[in-house]
């Protein structure tokens, strides 16, 4: 496979599905996804491999910057060169864990949403203001919380794996928020390019997003409708990644302030 | 390779090598979403920041060698003509043997060359940047190689990558700004 076009969905452009083996199935809503909603061991290894394969469409995404963008700023690409690599040790040490754990690649539905919209977008800042801005800092508040359950239920290296992981992905939140501020202040048409690219995220999410009042998944487990759900918000790792505290204070207000998960809390 | 005694030749060499870099960091980038297997997406990704970072230091070296920062020359079109070839292997298998085996062999050996011929004292920090490159590349290849054996893949037409390598000269061409 040479290069990968674009498709459309309910007059949303995406980009076409990055190769995957044929041990993968690949789905592109949560509903047809196998998320089982506790931490019985079967859950823990899809949830696992769920990052996994998320890491992998990061690598991915990352690699796709680089390549695709050869005129952004060397500085710009070393940091997207970088996250490549980082992305791709984090497949690997989750693959080690699922390994560890009696898991197989392929053992559950996976899904390459993330960059099908990313990569639709045909510029710099607008691909990092998604992929690192927006979905990147969004599994940033998640796992902070995550890590804490899993050494709860008595899985301490899962919790560490994850810990180490999220250390990274500040990492990239933070070089987008410094590279598009940077950007901006050199052309602030950068900013117009990023709004539009948020906006074209959430019509593309919500194309696949569970619907109104519910749905329930591939292993019964009932899943709320975005308006319904909870967002954790890590305060912490947000200032960490260089959120601006007005950005961490809308951010919480959207998420109308009902879960905030500390740094403490995740370590 | 004769002795290389001049700062502009030395930087021209440096700012070929730079291209080379940046090329096998651009291709191996644009084959991670394409190349289905995970294992090599892995190994392509661990990659590009190699390759990036042999690129950055040469750049840095250049500003040294009395051009600009990341000065960067393309090679002969005979080169160039090998590395976009390559940057067009379809399956997992040629892209793997193209790169590693076919292309990276010979960049060593011009590495090496290059060493070789500047002078020790004076390019000193042109060599420590590029000893490192030769040392990180055949990690590389000891990678591929054991991804090679992992996955079953073939070597395709390495061989003959390699052998046409063998057939240019010198790569660095006069002047143009890639």
């Amino acid at each position: 496979m040479s290069e990968l076009g674009y498709y459309q969905v309910e007059g949303i452009t995406l980009r076409e599905t990055p190769a995957r083996e044929a041990c993968f199935k690949v789905v592109y809503r949560d509903a047809d996804a196998m998320e089982f909603g506790n931490m019985s061991e079967i859950a823990r290894r899809e949830m696992i491999h769920r990052h996994m394969t998320n890491e992998m469409t990061s690598v991915e995404m990352a690699a796709a910057c680089v390549a695709e963008f050869p005129d952004a700023p060397w500085e710009l690409r070393m940091e997207l060169a970088r996250q490549a690599y980082d992305e791709a040790r984090h497949v690997q040490v989750l693959y080690r864990r699922l390994k560890e754990l009696g898991g197989h690649k392929g053992e559950f539905p996976i899904s390459t949403l993330e960059w099908n919209m990313t990569c639709a977008v045909d510029n710099l800042p607008g691909r990092i203001a998604i992929q690192n801005r927006t979905l990147e800092a969004g599994a940033m508040d998640v796992m902070g919380g995550l890590s804490l359950v899993l050494r709860k239920v008595g899985d301490p290296d899962t919790a560490d794996i994850l810990d180490g992981i999220n250390n990274d992905e500040v990492s990239h939140v933070r070089f987008a928020n410094r590279w598009i501020k940077r950007l901006a202040q050199q052309d602030r048409r950068v900013l117009m390019k990023m709004a539009s690219a948020i906006r074209f995220l959430q019509d593309a999410n919500s194309k696949f997003q569970i619907k109104e009042g519910g749905e329930v998944n591939a292993v019964g487990v009932a899943l709320a409708s975005p308006e319904n759900r909870i967002p954790a918000v890590n305060v912490e790792h947000r200032k960490l990644a260089e959120f601006t505290d007005e950005e961490i204070n809308e951010i919480l207000r959207q998420a109308g302030y009902r879960t905030i998960v500390s740094a403490e809390a995740g370590a | 390779m004769r002795k290389i005694t001049r700062v502009d030749e030395r930087c021209r060499n440096v700012a070929t090598f730079r291209h080379v870099c940046v090329q096998l960091m651009e291709t191996t980038a644009r084959w991670t979403p394409t190349t289905p297997e995970m294992e090599a997406k892995v190994m392509f990704g661990r990659h590009i920041w190699d390759f990036a970072q042999m690129a950055d230091a040469l750049g840095k070296r250049t500003f040294e060698l009395r051009q600009p920062e990341h000065y960067t020359l393309r090679p002969v079109d005979a080169y160039d003509a090998l590395l976009k070839e390559a940057a067009a292997a379809e399956s997992t298998a040629e892209r793997i043997a193209t790169i590693y085996d076919g292309v990276l062999p010979g960049f060593i050996e011009r590495c090496r060359a290059y060493v070789a011929a500047t002078d020790a004292i004076l390019d000193e920090p042109s060599i420590t940047i590029i000893e490192r490159m030769i040392r990180e590349m055949e990690r590389q290849r000891k990678e591929a190689a054991e991804l090679q054996s992992e996955l079953k893949l073939g070597k395709g037409n390495a061989a003959a990558i390699a052998a046409r390598e063998r057939t240019i000269g010198n790569i660095v061409a006069e002047g143009v700004q890639a």
